[in-house]
């Protein structure tokens, strides 16, 4: 039965439901973002955590990701500091999973006989994850439109299986098929009850958290919430509670990354902070790892 | 069976552009070598690299090893026989090991005696029973900096491999590698032809070309690309500019080039084209495009790996990508020029250079004090000398350099001169920066050549203070590439100056830095004496020594005939100039061809060995009254003819004028040698003789240390 050519998404929920969609088809779990601030899809609990021990997961999920430094006011047309990423993790990842990613483009209408879609290499490594993996981002006609990366470490740990991570720039994809050069100018819904652009959404957002990212943060405030939540994470560590010490891990990231924005943090002294997130992401991975592992873990046999 | 063409082919994951190229000649030696150790004879080696494949075709492989030919010697006949001539354990046991009867073993006699001897040939094994572990070899030791795993194998490679051709002939190769079976079936380009073809070793090429819409050859997918692109430019009324570095690169990225052309909007040329240039190039991999009379265009070239079905919807993407990217570097220009160079200087002083060597700021005056103390050897302003230094670090701070970190200097000079600089000073900020790899153009101007010089010394001088020296192959400051800059800015642009003097001035400077640094860092300051520095600084000789030692690595690269031994006796007198070391140079290696030089070297190095020796105190001067042999009485004549001549030469550093007269010497100081008793029984002739020695050496020594070349 001869296949329709699939219609490229006209709005920007069209192009998260046509992803979701397909990714469900493969076989993935959809889930809903995490729900703290964090800097990229990856500081979700599934792809950071799942990625350690042998357990398979499949996962798709949108993320709002925060990067403070990144923030321009509103006034560039496609830097933000909240933008969103579209992740999918596959573990173990399968032998065709670049086959796999190609047929999400070819269900978003992009034909690679047409358009020049090519892997080029980008090693990943996430120093306050204690992260790295090795990879490509994905070129469409030059563009990059996402990162894909075989985790071989993660909080310290080898990732045995390997996962598999695909990450889509959703604003810069969206941005190309609607064929517009700010992101302000995206339209996000065009339904019955009129259109919507991501503008609407969020260009007030931009401007006003740009002002507190960069003029209004309380630096000393941010400097003894980053201990106590160092503090807190550790302690929580110590009995075994990996999933509320995670999470304690990643306001701790965030905080540094406002402190970041704020300039209040030396060259050296950045350093160090890096290392201080490092240290609760590897505890976090070896008490996630053991919590696991004391459960017996319970996924290994849930594979078809 | 003959020898067949062999092929093996690794089909992979899009493996990494910068690497291709070392990975497969690796391949191709790794192969080789083992090959060669195997005893499989073979024809060329032709290797292929594409993004997605490594392979090799060996001609002519031979189908086994050749047969070794095994000789093995066994105990004495005595010893292998007892009384009753009934063979020995020893004997039974060697015959057993060889693996034959014992009468099946010979006999071989030796001055020792005669022993048991055995004498047999080890058949060699099918090449298709050696191969796979020769090519797992190749595979192991290639140099990848990080190997990865993918799914739930426990192979590692640089990427995920797909598939695995190995065939001799048309036979199969029956192996496994990395959990695949080595197969008949290679796979094409990954969108015009996904699916798997047969190929063998002598239709490789031509199969994947027609077949699977890749070219598998590098260096003819790089002619392609350069003849395609250069077409295509010429198509828009232009030259495209293919720097090497940039077609291996996309080389490395496409199996099946085709160049695309496109456009940005014209007003972005009004930015230095250094920056559309790097914009262009360095995110996107495109070509730039200049005119008839070599300005930059609009236009640029892209190498798209698709022959697409829509080449208008390649070209509008990729203009689409272009067009922020030059925004942003507009931005950036706007921005930055909005304040100039000098009133970023002070904001240098929050930038730390190094934990003990203080700010970039406290660099930069240290660096203004070097390039103005240089600009009498280079023929530069010393005032410019000093406000070049002044600005050298200012561009650091601008947004640009931020972004294209490649381009400071370039957005020094433009800074510079867009705030009203004098033009030399602008052109140093950018040559200050020069050589920046081995091979590269040297400053062209005295200004540009005082500032080069000024940041190298203090670069050296400041991280070897620090106790960073480099060891091994760590190397994190760039200090051999500093001292290599510095020494062929002097040599070559013959630069006189006192190297150990300068050392030493950078020295203190970076020294009463490192003081001030400690002073404000301690919090408390114990009262009592403060240590006394030495008089003489340490690192000064270890920074002299570092520098010097570098030319042997310049010398073997530039000046193959500059041996590591002239080297050796030029330094050994320390020569202050490296300048006039290279002189020295020249003249060793003219005198090192002279008919006379093995004699006079020979002559030297017994000199040497006699003063080392002699316990008598060496007098300055000769006595003529002392001269009894007519051999030494005919030297000294000699010595004292040309001596004047030779010191004026030697004064005016003509070392290879002054070597050509002491050769001359030569027939005297054989005869001496031939005729005189140097170490005689009579105090007062030995003492006037090996003062007549001493003179020779003296002459000879303000070259080089002769003694120390190679006979």
């Amino acid at each position: 039965m001869p296949k329709q050519a699939p219609i490229p998404p006209r709005t920007f929920q069209d192009l998260v439901f046509a992803l979701k969609r397909y990714w469900a088809e493969q076989g993935c779990v959809i889930l809903e973002p995490y729900d703290l601030e964090m800097g990229a899809g990856t500081f979700h609990a599934a792809t950071f955590l799942r990625a350690v021990g042998p357990e398979p997961w499949s996962a798709a999920y949108v993320q709002p990701s925060r990067r403070p430094t990144d923030g321009r006011y509103g006034e560039n047309p496609f830097r933000l500091q909240h933008y969103f990423q579209f992740q999918v993790v596959l573990k173990p990842s399968p032998d065709d999973i670049i086959e796999r990613y190609l047929g999400s483009l070819r269900a978003l209408g992009f034909d690679p006989l047409t358009h020049d879609i090519r892997l080029v290499e980008d090693n990943w490594e996430s120093p306050t994850l204690g992260a790295w993996g090795l990879g490509w981002e994905i070129w469409l006609n030059g563009m990059e439109i996402t990162q894909f990366t075989y985790f071989q470490q993660v909080g310290g740990l080898d990732c045995r299986p390997v996962m598999g991570e695909i990450t889509y720039g959703l604003e810069r994809l969206a941005m190309y098929l609607q064929g517009v050069d700010s992101a302000y100018d995206l339209v996000w819904s065009d339904g019955p009850l009129g259109r919507v652009t991501y503008g609407d959404i969020y260009h007030q957002n931009e401007v006003e958290q740009s002002k507190y990212n960069f003029e209004q943060a309380d630096t000393a405030d941010l400097f003894r919430r980053f201990e106590s939540h160092e503090t807190e994470c550790k302690r929580l560590l110590e009995l075994g509670l990996a999933l509320p010490a995670y999470e304690q891990m990643l306001k701790g990231s965030h905080t540094f990354n406002l402190l970041d924005a704020r300039r209040a943090i030396s060259v050296t002294e950045r350093q160090r902070y890096i290392l201080r997130v490092r240290g609760l992401a590897r505890g976090v991975a070896e008490a996630y790892y053991q919590s696991r592992e004391s459960l017996g873990f319970p996924m290994v046999s849930s594979k078809p | 069976m003959r020898a067949r063409d062999f092929l093996v082919e690794i089909g992979t994951e899009e493996l990494p552009p910068g690497s291709l190229a070392a990975l497969s000649a690796a391949f191709a030696e790794g192969l080789v070598s083992g090959l060669a150790g195997a005893s499989l004879t073979h024809g060329d080696i032709e290797p292929f690299a594409t993004p997605r494949r490594l392979a090799l075709v060996v001609k002519r492989l031979a189908a086994r090893q050749a047969d070794q030919k095994l000789t093995r010697k066994g105990p004495p006949v005595t010893a292998a026989f007892d009384a009753n001539g009934q063979p020995t354990r020893a004997a039974l046991a060697f015959a057993e090991s060889c693996g034959v009867q014992l009468d099946q073993l010979g006999r071989v006699e030796e001055p020792k005696g005669v022993f048991l001897h055995y004498s047999g040939v080890k058949p060699g094994l099918p090449a298709a029973e050696v191969l796979p572990g020769l090519v797992q070899q190749a595979l192991d030791r290639l140099p990848i900096a990080r190997r990865m795993r993918w799914g739930t194998g426990a192979a590692e490679f640089v990427r995920p491999v797909h598939w695995v051709v190995m065939l001799h002939g048309q036979q199969v190769i029956d192996c496994t590698l990395f959990g695949i079976r080595a197969g008949d079936r290679s796979r094409g380009h990954r969108f015009h032809a996904p699916g798997e073809f047969k190929v063998t070793p002598t239709t490789y090429e031509s199969r994947l070309e027609t077949v699977g819409k890749v070219v598998p050859s590098a260096t003819r997918r790089r002619k392609l690309i350069l003849d395609g692109v250069s077409a295509l430019a010429a198509e828009l009324g232009g030259t495209a500019l293919l720097p090497g570095d940039l077609l291996d690169e996309v080389t490395a990225l496409v199996e099946w080039p085709v160049p695309v052309a496109g456009r940005f909007e014209e007003s972005f040329l009004r930015l230095p084209e250094e920056v559309v240039i790097a914009t262009v190039r360095d995110h996107q991999r495109y070509f730039p495009v200049r005119d008839s009379e070599g300005r930059l265009t609009s236009h640029f070239i892209t190498v798209s790996n698709i022959d697409s079905r829509d080449p208008t919807q390649v070209r509008a993407g990729n203009e689409r990508v272009v067009r922020p990217r030059l925004s942003d570097a507009a931005f950036f220009w706007d921005g930055d020029l909005k304040r100039s160079l000098a009133e970023r200087r002070e904001e240098l002083a929050a930038v730390t250079y190094h934990r003990k060597l203080g700010s970039q700021l406290q660099r930069t005056h240290r660096v203004e004090a070097l390039a103005e103390q240089l600009a009498s050897a280079t023929g530069a302003d010393p005032a410019l000398a000093r406000r070049a230094a002044e600005l050298a670090k200012c561009d650091l701070l601008t947004a640009m350099v931020g972004e294209f970190p490649e381009l400071q200097g370039t957005m020094g000079r433009y800074y510079a001169a867009a705030a009203g600089e004098p033009a030399e000073v602008a052109c140093a900020l950018e040559e200050q920066y020069l050589p920046r790899f081995a091979g590269d153009r040297l400053p062209a101007t005295p200004l540009g050549c005082s500032l080069a010089l000024a940041d190298r010394l203090d670069t050296l001088v400041g991280i070897f203070a620090a106790g960073e020296k480099p060891s091994g192959t760590k190397d994190p400051y760039g200090l051999r590439r500093a001292a290599l800059g510095l020494l062929r800015i002097l040599i070559e642009l013959r630069i006189e100056v006192d190297l150990v003097a300068l050392i030493d001035t950078a020295l203190s400077a970076v020294r009463a830095d490192m003081r001030r640094g400690e002073a404000s860092a301690d919090v408390v300051v114990t009262t009592g004496t403060f240590r006394a520095l030495p008089d003489t600084d340490p690192v000064a000789a270890e920074v002299y020594d570092y520098i010097m030692e570098r030319l042997r690595g310049y010398y073997a690269e530039n000046a193959p005939a500059f041996s590591s031994d002239m080297l050796d006796a030029v330094l050994a007198r320390r020569p202050v100039s490296p300048l006039d070391l290279d002189t020295r140079l020249h003249a060793l290696s003219a005198f090192v061809a002279l008919p006379e030089a093995a004699s006079l070297t020979a002559a030297n190095k017994r000199i040497a060995n006699l003063l080392r020796k002699a316990e008598d105190d060496i007098p300055p001067r000769v006595d003529a009254s002392l001269l009894e042999d007519p051999a030494e009485r005919a030297l000294a004549i000699a010595l004292e003819g040309l001596r004047p001549e030779v010191e004026a030469l030697l004064e005016a550093r003509r070392y290879d004028a002054a070597l050509r007269r002491l050769a001359s010497l030569r027939p005297a100081v054989d005869a001496f040698f031939d005729g005189v008793m140097v170490m005689a029984e009579s105090a007062a002739l030995r003492r006037n003789r090996l003062g007549l020695l001493a003179i020779i050496e003296r002459l000879f020594v303000r070259v080089g240390d002769l003694s120390r070349l190679q006979a």
